[in-house]
């Protein structure tokens, strides 16, 4: 199938009733809006009615929190007498209230959290915010943990964390652009940005991505971010997800922009280049020569992880020659009761690493010790005595992916840890050659590849020198004052160098 | 068809990557065995010869820069069909993109000619050629910011290669050098003249100007990038002439991958298998702008798609070159090829910019 009609496919209008054909206004008497709500409801058991003296209120029993509508509300209003709106605005002792007269509204606020306060005769509802706080507190990020640095996590509520965001950045330019995706879900997703900072022309090009997009559920940001992402086939991800609510800040300092989902501890910041996902927050906390160290041991490990199992295949099925005679001895002597040959033996261990993370990662954290020792050291040892792999791939497949796990982003890891496979193969198959016509392979896809249609592949191509300060390495803040250029600051220095130091 | 092309703003690229796209197609197969041919003219004045080469391709650099900035922004294509009219225009540009297809197919066949000997007698010319095939059709395919691109790349990663070439100076022999300026002037000429096959790649300036964002840089860089390549040529002579003995040198087809054969690392040895596949990278670029080229020629004269051309050259290459299965039909295919590349790009830009300056001459005097 062709890209763009996969494209129209998703694009396509996913078919709902919608609310608005049922009717478009409010009914003067409380029957008919009951008869109505139900209607809309689909008789739910826990929508609620109370009427006393003229008023009807009307919501979802989970959906509120009972303590305030018994006593900031009904406590309010119990007089028997007939009230008219401005006496229920100024006795309500709620802070966020509305007036509406479309049902389409009122229902989605009821769904939200709302209790609706209908007078007997008038065409308006009076709408009281008082959700259930169902949401888990603040706790630190599960998945990338850092050393030096804040310990705290976004969790699933949006509000909490828009809030986390605010704390960090205090400027009424931090600008909060509220869309709703989903006919079915109509989750809430919020678009951040710095105003003054980010290019407007990127921020337009999201809003024009985001206004695309018509799917009946979104559930998480990792499904938004698929959806918004420039090559949506590539195995490359082109934007970031992360639990830190540091990292969102920082991007967003530096020009980019973040996107948070209700629902999702996840939020996603972009453009993100190619490089740019094997850095951490933490490489600006620590000293400079240290962030550069564990920089270059990302990089070094990202390529240890994808070649080193490949290169051993390569050398000990084709090329022999290339492997030194004092180590060919050794590799001699542990592979000489392996009955496979080295793609097999390699595809083979490496497929039971997969098994064991898989297996970690799915399981209860009390098993997954357990698991561990099972994995590690059981079928490790095993394996070997068995004569089924050789001691020296063992170290080998061990140490990628150890080196998998170094990368900061788990979507970047676990490419890392695919895209081997391929390589291997081709390793197999055709040695060297194979290697390297997966790793040009790999380059062109790279160099193709945009982000929100701005190059993956900067700072390196196209080069941009004075990015390069915070790349591979990370130099002193005196020389890392500009912002990079990938997200095309509208203010491009983030202080004066003279005056830092 | 069109003489000044507008491109739009979001395919141009920067006047400084020209450096990396003229020295990536300049290195290619050439520089894996040019040495051999050149002692056998010049001995152990050949880095002279190299030298030589080296200039006269600085010449010739700014000579198609000057005929291209006589129009503001057009390819070779186009100042053929301004200076010789519809037919004869197109009688050049067919011939050009035919040299460009052939030197497409030379360095194809090149490489896996090297593959063949070293590292894998066994695997088939269709499998090596469809192989590289699919890199090239993929590369095209990404546009020209890409390929600039891979162009980058390509010599950025490989510059550590260069480190090795300092390798075998541990056993250099320096007396190999002496007696220096033994040479005649006619044996270091022949020796520059065989340079052609190695040199070649600058004339992808032809098709790739207009794409450049300040036209006024591309001199200065283009300039460069071909002192940084005659740099490497003649640091490369310098090493095998020392390294190697005379006879050696002349019996050694492949002198610089040779040369890598001393590479000797505590955990790798047998440096050039890696250097040879790793010379994939290298001969990337050259592919794919040749053929880039070649099928923008065919857009440009013919209207049919580039993206149609490039399968068709492609499925082309793949036959034709089940022809060239020896060494020997290699070599005359080589032979050939020299001749014909050498009027192409070294006679060629002076006919044609003196055909400009002449045609620009008599305007000049018709509008006053």
């Amino acid at each position: 199938m062709k890209k763009r009609e996969i494209k129209k496919l998703l694009n396509k209008d996913v078919p709902v009733e919608k609310v608005q054909q049922i009717i478009s206004d409010i009914p003067l008497n409380s029957i008919k809006l009951k008869e109505l709500l139900i209607q809309i409801f689909h008789n739910t058991s826990d929508l609620k009615f109370i009427k006393f003296s003229n008023l009807t209120l009307v919501y979802i029993d989970n959906q509120i929190d009972k303590h305030e509508l018994n006593k900031n509300i009904i406590g309010k209003l119990q007089k028997e007498r007939t009230y008219t709106i401005p006496e229920i605005v100024s006795n309500l002792a709620v802070s966020d209230l509305e007036e509406s007269n479309e049902i389409q509204f009122v229902v989605l606020s009821i769904l939200k959290g709302s209790a609706g306060v209908y007078i007997e005769g008038e065409k308006k509802i009076i709408l009281a915010k008082i959700p259930s706080e169902n949401s888990r507190s603040i706790t630190k990020p599960e998945n990338e943990s850092q050393v030096i640095g804040p310990q705290i996590g976004f969790n699933e509520n949006l509000s909490t964390n828009v809030s986390i965001i605010r704390k960090y950045i205090k400027t009424p330019d931090l600008c909060n652009e509220l869309f709703l995706f989903g006919t079915r879900t109509n989750t809430p997703v919020s678009l951040l940005y710095i105003k003054g900072v980010a290019s407007e022309e990127l921020i337009s090009r999201l809003r024009k991505k985001l206004r695309k997009i018509k799917i009946d559920g979104m559930l998480d940001s990792a499904v938004l971010n698929q959806l918004i992402n420039d090559d949506y086939l590539s195995i490359f991800p082109q934007m970031l997800l992360t639990e830190r609510p540091d990292r969102i800040s920082d991007g967003l300092l530096n020009g980019k922009i973040a996107l948070i989902v209700d629902g999702s501890t996840m939020a996603i910041l972009c453009p993100m280049s190619f490089l740019e996902f094997f850095h951490s927050r933490e490489d600006y906390n620590v000293r400079w020569p240290i962030a550069t160290f564990v920089r270059l041991l990302r990089i070094m490990a990202m390529f240890l992880s994808v070649f080193f199992t490949a290169l051993y295949v390569a050398a000990l099925t084709f090329h022999y020659e290339i492997i030194p005679q004092a180590l060919l001895v050794p590799l001699g002597e542990s592979r000489s009761r392996v009955p496979f040959p080295p793609l097999f033996e390699a595809v083979l261990l490496e497929f039971i690493i997969e098994l064991l993370r898989e297996a970690g990662a799915r399981l209860p954290t009390k098993v997954g010790q357990t698991m561990g020792i099972v994995g590690g050291i059981v079928i490790g040892t095993a394996a070997v005595q068995a004569g089924f792999t050789s001691n020296i791939l063992i170290i080998i497949v061990a140490l990628g992916a150890l080196a998998s796990f170094t990368t900061p982003s788990y979507t970047m890891g676990s490419l890392i840890r695919i895209i081997r496979f391929p390589i291997l193969f081709l390793a197999g198959f055709w040695g060297f050659y194979g290697i390297m016509f997966g790793f040009c392979l790999t380059l062109i896809h790279l160099l193709r590849l945009s982000t929100l249609e701005s190059p993956y592949m900067a700072p390196f191509y196209p080069p941009r020198l004075k990015d390069w300060s915070d790349s591979v390495v990370r130099l002193p803040f005196n020389l890392t004052y500009k912002r990079p250029a990938l997200t095309r600051p509208r203010d491009e220095q983030k202080y004066d160098p003279d005056e830092t130091k | 068809m069109e003489v000044v092309l507008k491109i739009k703003s979001h395919y141009l690229f920067n006047a400084f990557l020209i450096f990396f796209v003229v020295h990536a197609t300049q290195i290619g197969v050439g520089v894996q065995g040019f040495q051999r041919i050149i002692f056998q003219n010049a001995h152990q004045d050949a880095w002279i010869s190299v030298i030589i080469s080296g200039v006269a391709t600085n010449l010739l650099v700014f000579m198609i820069i000057k005929t291209l900035e006589l129009y503001s922004s057009t390819d070779i294509y186009g100042i053929h069909h301004d200076l010789f009219g519809l037919i004869i225009g197109k009688l050049l540009n067919v011939s050009y993109i035919f040299y460009l297809i052939m030197s497409f197919f030379v360095v194809l066949r090149n490489y896996i000619e090297v593959i063949q000997a070293w590292i894998f007698p066994e695997l088939p010319l269709w499998f090596l050629s469809s192989s590289m095939l699919l890199l090239v059709i993929y590369g095209i395919n990404s546009g020209i910011r890409s390929i600039v691109g891979i162009a980058f790349f390509s010599v950025t990663l490989s510059l550590w290669l260069l480190i090795f070439i300092a390798y075998p100076m541990k056993y250099a022999n320096w007396k190999q050098m002496l007696p220096m300026f033994e040479a005649d002037m006619i044996s270091l000429l022949k020796g520059a003249y065989h340079m052609t096959f190695t040199v070649l790649g600058y004339e992808i300036l032809y098709t790739i100007y207009p794409y450049v964002k300040e036209k006024k840089k591309v001199q200065k860089f283009a300039q460069l990038g071909v002192v940084f390549t005659t740099l490497i040529y003649t640091s490369l002579m310098v090493v095998s002439t020392v390294y190697f003995s005379g006879e050696q040198l002349e019996r050694t087809i492949w002198a610089t991958l040779s040369l890598f054969k001393v590479v000797r690392l505590p955990f790798i040895e047998r440096f050039e298998y890696v250097a040879i596949t790793y010379w994939m990278l290298i001969i990337l670029p050259n592919l794919i702008l040749y053929m880039w080229s070649a099928s923008r020629g065919i857009e440009r004269i013919f209207n049919i798609k580039s993206k149609n051309t490039i399968w068709g050259i492609s499925i082309l290459t793949i036959i034709g070159i089940q022809f060239f299965v020896t060494r020997n039909q290699v070599n005359t295919l080589n032979g050939v090829f020299a001749k014909f590349a050498f009027f192409v790009v070294t006679v060629y830009p002076v006919i044609l910019y003196l055909f400009a300056l002449v045609k620009r001459k008599l305007l000049k005097k018709g509008a006053s």
